[in-house]
């Protein structure tokens, strides 16, 4: 099935550079990397798509919607063009900045790197239990990030999430790591923690299964039956999040 | 009085074992993932034996099974009658070269039966016959587009599935039409929108769909869309599928009132024997005959003679009405036992095929959290379907089923004090 640029960046965007918050709180290299005597704001500006400010301050990372006060601004006049920099196939030019040009290219790009590391491990990284850890939870945070941006963006996504009644679903892995995924008129937003109260949930049993299940080695319809992957609630909300879901492997693939 | 807690040991054993040689383990609406098995452990998957309303699961649980195979068992499971017949047909021949004789018999008693019919055309499966009447109605008006209405199942054919489902292209689906129940000039300002477009409308007889509480529609609206039908040379098809014969052994289409162009049934036909037909009117007839559409077993003897076995003790049984009254008489002692526990469960669609849901929230936890207490002790129910009842079904076996039911509810409400306390 088609894919299209803007969907992708929308999830590059938000779902794979927002996923550095959670690095810089996961990875203390990572964090030590980006520590500032002063905080540092990078904004990404997509022409017909999304815009970003990374905030970088302590040793932390925020994300915040739209270009504020940044910094550093890299333009990009298509999605095809962010697509391309966040894959490494491309490079970015700021526009503003000039000054925040070591920050740039001897911290976030390193940063963005060992992001890529873990989003990208090999068979050999996973062997190691932390990496493994970090790498799945951050896994986790990308996939269900890219879930409300394709079923806001992407023509089919937008289908499914039509069709998903309103409410809060709980989507987790069991006491690891969870997210919030509202939807209200077939609008979805994921908040990267655990709803107070939730209207469906999906729980992976642990987080080897989360695993195994992001890297498709295993089947999610027979893992639901033999109780590894468990639903509650108001089922037709799963439903349509799982039709959504495949489309993020085919965007993420 | 406590009932006893099953365990399903075994089936879990047998389930393990069928993922690695069957995609899922069990796919489709009988399997775990699609009949909403929550939790899992909780759920017979694999059965040993069926007689009347009871099923026996592997590990040697009895259950009062309100899902009757998802419809096909009506008269109870392996009816001494229907059986019969079927076996002394099965002596003569039952898939051969040429079909035996009793096909014309079951055509003809289908013909003498609904309402609608002037013909009938056999296959094996509900799928098989929604898809063979669109077919016959793209046939018929050389038109592209079916209107459909909200919630319905007609199958699936990657036509009657939607875009976002695995397997299904955009194209599949680009000539359907979703429409809401009811708002008829909604219906008819689409059909002037796609003039002379609209091969057929298709529908469930009711909303007897999943999630949500059945509905009939509304006084006068079938006959109006019938006439709209009759107006723009628009098939008019019912996926009686689900219903047929629970209602009306004339059609549901009949029940309501109206005649539908073409009728599709499937699961009440033949007591578990594999068929299916769409019935039709005399003007369908030509294009339903050339029709490229058949199948290897499709024109099997043995389940013509169960068909017309099950009719006739359908009839004599007069089923509508005796179901109408045993499912009257469940729903009405189940939503009794909710209430004296502060529970508000909601009986809704016909009584035939009743739908249950605990309204005392809108995630639906409570009610599957029910569902489980009832399945664990031996009463066979679903938290997203619609029920069904058989002819089976004896006063003693709904009394019991509501003593559980009675039972379960107070555990739901024991476990929920922040609720109920």
């Amino acid at each position: 099935m088609m894919t299209d640029a803007r969907t992708l960046a929308y999830i590059n965007m938000y779902a794979v550079l927002g996923a550095i918050e959670n690095l810089c709180e996961l990875d203390k290299e990572a964090s030590d990397l980006v520590k500032t005597k002063k905080p540092v704001a990078i904004g990404l500006d997509v022409t017909n798509g999304p815009s970003a400010t990374l905030i970088f301050k302590n040793g932390r990372c925020r994300m915040e919607q739209g270009i504020k006060n940044c910094d550093v601004l890299l333009p990009f006049s298509t999605p095809e063009k962010f697509n391309a920099m966040v894959d490494g196939s491309g490079s970015a030019l700021p526009m503003k900045g000039f000054t925040k040009i070591g920050f740039l290219l001897g911290k976030f790009i390193p940063l963005t790197d060992k992001l890529s590391k873990y989003l990208r491990a090999t068979e050999e990284d996973l062997k190691d239990e932390k990496f493994f850890e970090i790498s799945t939870k951050l896994m986790f945070y990308v996939i269900t990030v890219a879930l409300s941006q394709i079923g806001n963006n992407d023509e089919i996504g937008k289908f499914s999430a039509s069709l998903i009644p309103d409410g809060i679903i709980d989507v987790s892995i069991k006491d690891c790591v969870s997210a919030t995924i509202r939807v209200k008129n077939g609008h979805m937003v994921t908040i990267k923690q655990k709803p107070e109260a939730f209207r469906s949930q999906m729980q992976f049993c642990d987080i080897h299964v989360a695993r195994d299940l992001f890297d498709g080695k295993i089947n999610a319809i027979a893992s639901i039956g033999e109780g590894l992957v468990e639903m509650h609630g108001l089922i037709n909300m799963i439903d349509n999040v799982n039709r959504i879901l495949d489309r993020v492997a085919l965007y993420l693939a | 009085m406590s009932f006893p807690v099953y365990k399903t040991d075994k089936s879990r054993e047998l389930f393990t074992r069928a993922t690695k040689v069957i995609p899922s383990g069990v796919y489709g609406h009988l399997g775990p993932a699609e009949g909403q098995f929550i939790p899992v452990h909780k759920w017979p998957v694999f059965s040993e034996k069926a007689k009347g309303t009871y099923v026996w699961d592997v590990d040697g649980n009895k259950y009062i099974d309100y899902m009757c195979a998802y419809g096909p068992n009506v008269l109870g499971y392996g009816d001494p009658d229907v059986d019969a017949a079927a076996m002394k047909q099965l002596a003569l021949g039952n898939c051969t070269t040429q079909p035996a004789k009793v096909m014309l018999e079951c055509a003809e008693l289908l013909v003498d039966t609904v309402a609608t019919a002037d013909w009938a055309f056999f296959a094996k499966n509900g799928n098989d016959a929604t898809q063979g009447a669109i077919m016959c109605a793209r046939a018929y008006t050389h038109r592209k587009k079916v209107i459909m209405f909200n919630g319905y199942y007609h199958g699936v054919s990657p036509w009657c599935q939607k875009i976002d489902y695995p397997g299904v292209l955009p194209e599949d689906v680009a000539n359907n039409i979703m429409l809401p129940w009811n708002d008829i000039p909604l219906l008819e300002k689409t059909i002037e929108e796609n003039k002379n477009q609209i091969a057929c409308i298709i529908a469930q007889p009711y909303d007897h769909g999943n999630f949500h509480d059945n509905a009939f529609p509304e006084e006068g609206f079938w006959p109006k869309v019938r006439e709209i039908c009759t107006k723009n040379d628009i098939v008019l098809i019912i996926d009686d599928v689900r219903a047929g014969f629970r209602l009306d052994l004339a059609g549901s289409d009949h029940y309501f009132g109206f005649e539908a162009d073409l009728i599709c049934f499937c699961k009440a036909l033949a007591n578990g024997y594999n068929m299916s037909a769409v019935c039709g009117k005399e003007f369908l007839k030509g294009a339903m005959s050339s029709l490229a559409y058949t199948g290897s077993y499709w024109l099997s003897a043995v389940p013509f003679a169960a068909c017309i076995a099950n009719i006739n003790k359908m009839k004599e049984l007069d089923i509508p009405t005796m179901f109408k009254q045993k499912g009257e008489k469940l729903c009405n002692g189940l939503v009794k036992a909710g209430a004296e526990h502060g529970i508000n469960l909601i009986a809704s669609g016909a009584p035939a095929l009743f739908y249950l849901r605990i309204a005392n929230d809108d995630s639906m936890l409570l009610h599957q959290e029910w569902v489980a207490e009832m399945v664990s002790r031996g009463i066979f129910i679903s938290s997203h379907h619609n029920h069904f009842i058989n002819a089976a079904l004896s006063d003693k076996d709904i009394k019991h089923s509501i003593e559980v039911a009675e039972e379960c509810f107070g555990i739901v409400a024991k476990n929920h004090p922040e609720i109920f306390g």
